[in-house]
């Protein structure tokens, strides 16, 4: 097996054999910020812990990128996904351009984003349309 | 705090210099300055070099060349803002009286950073975000797709500063362009990130900048261009944001809102009456179209009628961007934050030849960088108003 990096240090962890986006919790102001880093980033607070993000979420607003970046191929997919939580992640959607839409549900999935020249293959995070197959509330 | 006069300008032609080193091209904006404001170099007190992705110390190997040594000099970095932020700092030295004059510069050849690194879209190195493909071009085509969808902003008026703006650089000796440009031939030009094509985006540049900040005693005494009249430096303002939330809409950047309402209070102006020319950061057609209402040039919402009522052309109640701004003059990063400031003095002094604002008495210089947002790179906003 080829060897396996994630994308970048702190944005996946590592649970029961599964990739999660762990942020961080504030106990005193709310809020939750990703990655995780030292203090609440909004009030300073040291009063928080590490919670697993959740995994599904609403396109606040995405670009087509026509051009490549890195090793990615166009078109690519660019957004900003709003979680129940109140937390703002960017990640790429993979899906038909003609299937995206400002305000659509989708969920995150994790797996190989990229891979370098050496043949390592790097992890990380990237969001698909949630279909009713997906479950949740009835209507 | 005491009042900070403009002394003198000076900028090289802003465009491909592949040939000069950050080290030249800082030199002779330094020495043009020196030369408009006819003092010696060994007058400086103490100085600084806004730039990003020059080698080290460059605000000693560029003022070494014209014989200034021995003072306080420092490199300072903060995306576009940059530039900017040099002019603060020496605005700040002077205001506070720990210095009567200085120079502030703003350098960068991009042709030498592409060189280095390879060419393409200009990414944030380590930024989780800019690792999954956020560029510069994909977060303004967010802003624009929310320009269509929240403020009714049709491809036309997506187009319309970079048309306004290219044909303003016609008439600028630095400018990079000297092309106008259709909304036609703007939508033919390749797809970058929907709907930013090509010729909404600025080019990559190489240039300088540099002005002269001195006391309001060091003006009286040293100032020799008796035709221009005192432009005053009435208010800087660096403006940083911080961790977002999903409440953070790029309509209504708090950088930008709540950094020129600050500036506007320090220097007793209301943006939408006093201010009557803005050099500002387009380094995207959208951006500026955004920009009109974060500055306060007009109400909340009501930009894209703003442009439509052509209020932001040469003739309009508050030009914008007179000189090309970065579509048509270029955009050398640390250099752009002093060439706005340069630009509105020109514009108060008269002497913006084709491009003058007939009148003007106060102008804003506003420059925005940053922008890949989250946690590992954050937005900050420079603005400076000038007055006379």
């Amino acid at each position: 097996m080829s060897k396996q990096i994630i994308f970048h240090p702190g944005a996946l962890d590592e649970k029961d054999g599964k990739l999660v986006q762990m942020g961080n919790k504030c106990r005193d102001c709310g809020k939750t910020s990703y990655p995780a880093v030292e203090l609440c980033p909004f009030c300073s607070s040291e009063n928080k812990e590490k919670v697993p993000l959740s995994t599904v979420g609403t396109v606040f607003s995405y670009s087509v990128t026509r051009v490549p970046v890195g090793a990615f191929k166009p078109p690519i997919i660019g957004a900003y996904i709003d979680l129940p939580e109140g937390t703002r992640l960017f990640g790429q959607i993979h899906a038909k351009v003609e299937d995206v839409k400002t305000g659509m549900k989708v969920k995150v999935e994790t797996g190989v984003i990229w891979t370098e020249k050496d043949g390592t293959e790097v992890l990380g995070y990237y969001y698909v349309p949630l279909k009713p197959e997906d479950g949740g509330a009835k209507r | 705090m005491r009042d900070v006069y403009v002394l003198g300008v000076g900028q090289t032609i802003f465009g491909k210099h592949g040939s000069l080193t950050v080290n030249d091209l800082g030199a002779a904006a330094a020495l043009a300055a020196v030369r408009d404001a006819e003092i010696s170099p060994k007058a400086f007190q103490t100085a600084y070099c806004g730039t990003i992705f020059s080698p080290p110390t460059p605000v000693q190997s560029i003022l070494f060349r014209l014989g200034v040594d021995r003072i306080p000099m420092v490199t300072v970095e903060n995306a576009c803002a940059s530039g900017s932020s040099a002019v603060h700092l020496l605005y700040n030295d002077i205001a506070l009286g720990a210095c009567d004059v200085g120079i502030a510069l703003g350098v960068e050849s991009l042709s030498a950073y592409n060189r280095k690194v390879g060419k393409g879209l200009l990414a944030i190195e380590g930024d989780l975000q800019g690792k999954l493909a956020l560029s510069m071009p994909s977060f303004f085509a967010k802003l624009c797709n929310r320009l269509m969808e929240k403020r009714g902003a049709t491809i036309e008026d997506i187009c319309y500063p970079s048309v306004k703006n290219h044909k303003a650089g016609m008439n600028n000796p630095y400018s990079q362009y000297k092309t106008e440009v259709t909304v036609a031939e703007i939508m033919a030009s390749p797809m970058i990130a929907d709907p930013i094509t090509v010729l909404q985006c600025c080019p990559q540049s190489d240039g300088a900048a540099a002005v002269i900040l001195c006391s309001e005693g060091y003006y009286k005494k040293h100032n020799k261009k008796g035709n221009r009249p005192p432009v005053k430096v009435a208010a800087s303002v660096i403006s940083v944001s911080g961790a977002e939330d999903a409440s953070f809409d790029p309509l209504e950047m708090e950088v930008m809102i709540k950094g020129a309402r600050a500036a506007c209070e320090k220097a007793g102006v209301d943006a939408a009456k006093d201010i009557d020319v803005v050099e500002l950061h387009d380094a995207f057609s959208g951006e500026e179209l955004a920009a009109y209402e974060m500055l306060g040039l007009c109400k909340r919402g009501e930009g894209v009628a703003f442009a439509r009522s052509r209020a932001v052309e040469l003739g309009g109640r508050c030009p914008v961007n007179p000189s090309g701004g970065l579509l048509s003059m270029g955009h050398p990063l640390g250099a752009s934050g002093v060439r706005v400031v340069n630009e509105i003095a020109r514009q108060l002094w008269g002497e913006a030849s084709a491009n003058q604002v007939k009148g003007a008495k106060v102008g804003m210089a506003q420059m925005l960088g940053g922008v890949l947002t989250g946690l590992e790179s954050p937005v900050v906003a420079g603005i400076q108003i000038l007055k006379k």
